[in-house]
């Protein structure tokens, strides 16, 4: 459904559209808020990607996304915070333990079905908040892990936005890349074959378990090596960061953008980033308390709403209107 | 949660009608909330389901703190006497309520499900919807009934413990988790989840009291995922062998 049987379509057309694009963003709006808002977006189109990949690709509803961004934040944060590794091997590390733990926990937790699979992986992300807390210690508690050093290549020290910019727009397309060939790969195609039906991919010899702790650990890490420029460019992470709020904003990037595409995931990490700013600029003066919960009431009837009227997203929709623009009226209702 | 700061809202009126009217209100939303956004998903799947659920308490919660303000509420207790000793603990009067309901709620419940028809059709519903669907049973009616049972039981359990717990807007994420916790480790069943219900609030009071409070809720989703996983594990390799 994603990719069109169209012999015309030409991938690496609409890569290089986008990397320029990417590009001369700087050079046509050069403001620092922009870029800053735009790092937002390609960290979490990361983490969207992933659980979208998860969800979409592999049939599995796992909600942890948001811990392995914190853990990998984490992990890298502190490292750097004591001055025990540097950043860029602090950042590697997080990721590796992430993928490491995340591991562990797929053995059993995969075994899992369904909303049951929900269940645990909610779980671990409340555990995981609790951690974050309580750990004071190392992690400092409520008010967050401070004073984090920035990132530094040589002499050259990560300070504007706009570097981080380029940093993290290069992780995110490297993603995108990345899970685009992967779900069109043999394990994809296994990955795929087994969330459609289970039982005819086992009987094709599809070993299933593998493959889901596969796909699994590679999101895993993705978000990991987000959370890590997550942490040395916000230079303080707080547990609020990852918690449930982020969880739910995940899940409205991931319907908004349609579930089936990947570039429709970082459509939707795009459209709810900004939106969210745009609530918050304007909707400040009329609520005078503005926080993630009172997000949550635009954000949750957004979702029932696009669920409801456009059950695949924004990417469904362009496509319907590509359909419409090529094949007449006919195939509109499909 | 609505059911505690709805009692609050309505506080104005006395305890007891204000007590019904948050219970029927609560119930009224929850048909409500099925009707305009489960009914009309064109491919309703387990996922989009819990998506969409989640979403409308998200969306709620934040309602309710627009409205009512991030404070935490008090509401009094229902009969205003000292502290009862029993066996030679001592315990607030409120507790008795909040046991009085469970029982009740318990035996009417199991009543309902296993002796009435419509409780049945219900149950038959649950394990098959296509067959119920079948032999005549109208699926739809008894979504919406069971949206409003379940708001309304909600909100009976959010009223009655609000005197001891206090009441705000975030209070009903954990509860409701703990909640389906219970439901899991009780296999779903009526009695079963009332037990686990028990021996859950039970092991988290001993949790918080001897090893850590801030980690007491950790130690319900723990033993939620724990028994989650054993439940998938079979033990008896050898059998499934021959």
């Amino acid at each position: 459904m994603i990719m069109k049987s169209n012999e015309r379509f030409k991938p690496y057309i609409s890569w290089m559209t986008v990397t320029v694009l990417i590009i001369l963003l700087p050079i046509i709006i050069p403001s620092p808020y922009v870029m800053s808002m735009m790092v937002f977006v390609a960290l979490y189109g990361v983490l969207a990607i992933g659980m979208g990949v998860l969800m979409g690709q592999a049939g599995l509803f796992s909600l942890t996304q948001p811990t392995w961004f914190g853990l990998g934040a984490y992990i890298a944060g502190i490292l750097a915070v004591r001055g025990i590794l540097t950043p860029w091997i602090g950042i590697i590390v997080g990721a590796a333990s992430v993928g490491l733990i995340s591991y562990v926990i797929s053995a059993p937790v995969l075994r899992l079905q369904g909303h049951y699979l929900a269940c645990a992986t909610f779980g671990i992300l409340i555990i995981a908040e609790i951690a974050f807390v309580q750990l004071g210690d190392i992690t400092g508690g409520h008010s967050g892990l401070l004073d984090i050093p920035p990132l530094s290549i040589g002499g050259f020290v990560f300070r504007s936005d706009l570097h981080y910019y380029f940093l993290s727009w290069a992780l995110c397309v490297g993603c995108l890349w990345f899970s685009y060939n992967v779900i069109n790969s043999r394990v994809g195609r296994a990955i795929k074959s087994s969330r459609d039906s289970e039982v005819a991919s086992k009987t094709l010899g599809v070993n299933i378990p593998k493959y889901r702790r596969q796909i699994f650990v590679l999101t895993s890490v993705m978000a990991a090596l987000a959370g890590g420029i997550f942490c040395f460019y916000l230079r303080l992470i707080a547990p609020s960061s990852f918690s449930f709020a982020l969880l739910v904003e995940l899940m409205l990037m991931i319907v908004i953008g349609g579930i089936g595409s990947l570039w429709g995931l970082l459509l939707g990490s795009f459209v709810i980033t900004w939106l969210s700013e745009l609530i918050h600029l304007y909707l400040g003066k009329v609520f005078p308390i503005m926080t993630g919960e009172v997000d949550a009431i635009f954000f949750g009837t957004l979702v029932i709403l696009v669920l409801i009227f456009m059950p695949r997203g924004l990417a469904g929709w362009v496509e319907q209107l590509f359909h419409l623009g090529k094949r007449g009226y006919g195939h509109f209702r499909r | 949660m609505l059911g505690g700061m709805l009692t609050w809202v309505f506080f104005g009126v006395g305890l007891a009608p204000a007590i019904i009217l948050a219970i029927v209100s609560i119930t009224i939303i929850g048909i409500i909330l099925e009707r305009l956004t489960i009914r009309p998903v064109r491919y309703p799947t387990e996922i989009i389901h819990m998506v969409i659920t989640i979403a409308a308490a998200a969306a709620i919660r934040g309602i309710i703190l627009v409205t009512c303000s991030f404070q935490t509420r008090l509401i009094e207790p229902f009969i205003a006497t000292g502290p009862i000793h029993f066996l030679g603990a001592s315990m607030a009067p409120q507790a008795v309520f909040v046991i009085g309901t469970l029982v009740i709620v318990t035996i009417a419940l199991s009543l309902f499900f296993n002796r009435t028809l419509f409780g049945k059709a219900l149950r038959a519903t649950a394990i098959n919807p296509n067959g119920a669907r079948l032999v005549g049973i109208r699926i739809e009616r008894l979504k919406i009934f069971c949206f409003g049972l379940a708001g309304g039981l909600g909100a009976i359990a959010g009223i009655v413990t609000a005197p001891i717990t206090f009441t705000n807007y975030e209070i009903g994420i954990m509860l409701g988790l703990k909640g389906l916790v219970a439901a899991i480790v009780g296999e779903w069943s009526l009695t079963g989840t009332v037990l686990a219900g028990v021996a859950l609030g039970l092991a988290e009071a001993f949790f918080a009291g001897f090893i850590s409070p801030g980690w007491k809720d950790a130690l319900a989703l723990l033993i939620m995922i724990a028994f989650l996983v054993t439940r998938t594990i079979s033990f008896s390799p050898r059998v499934r062998k021959e």
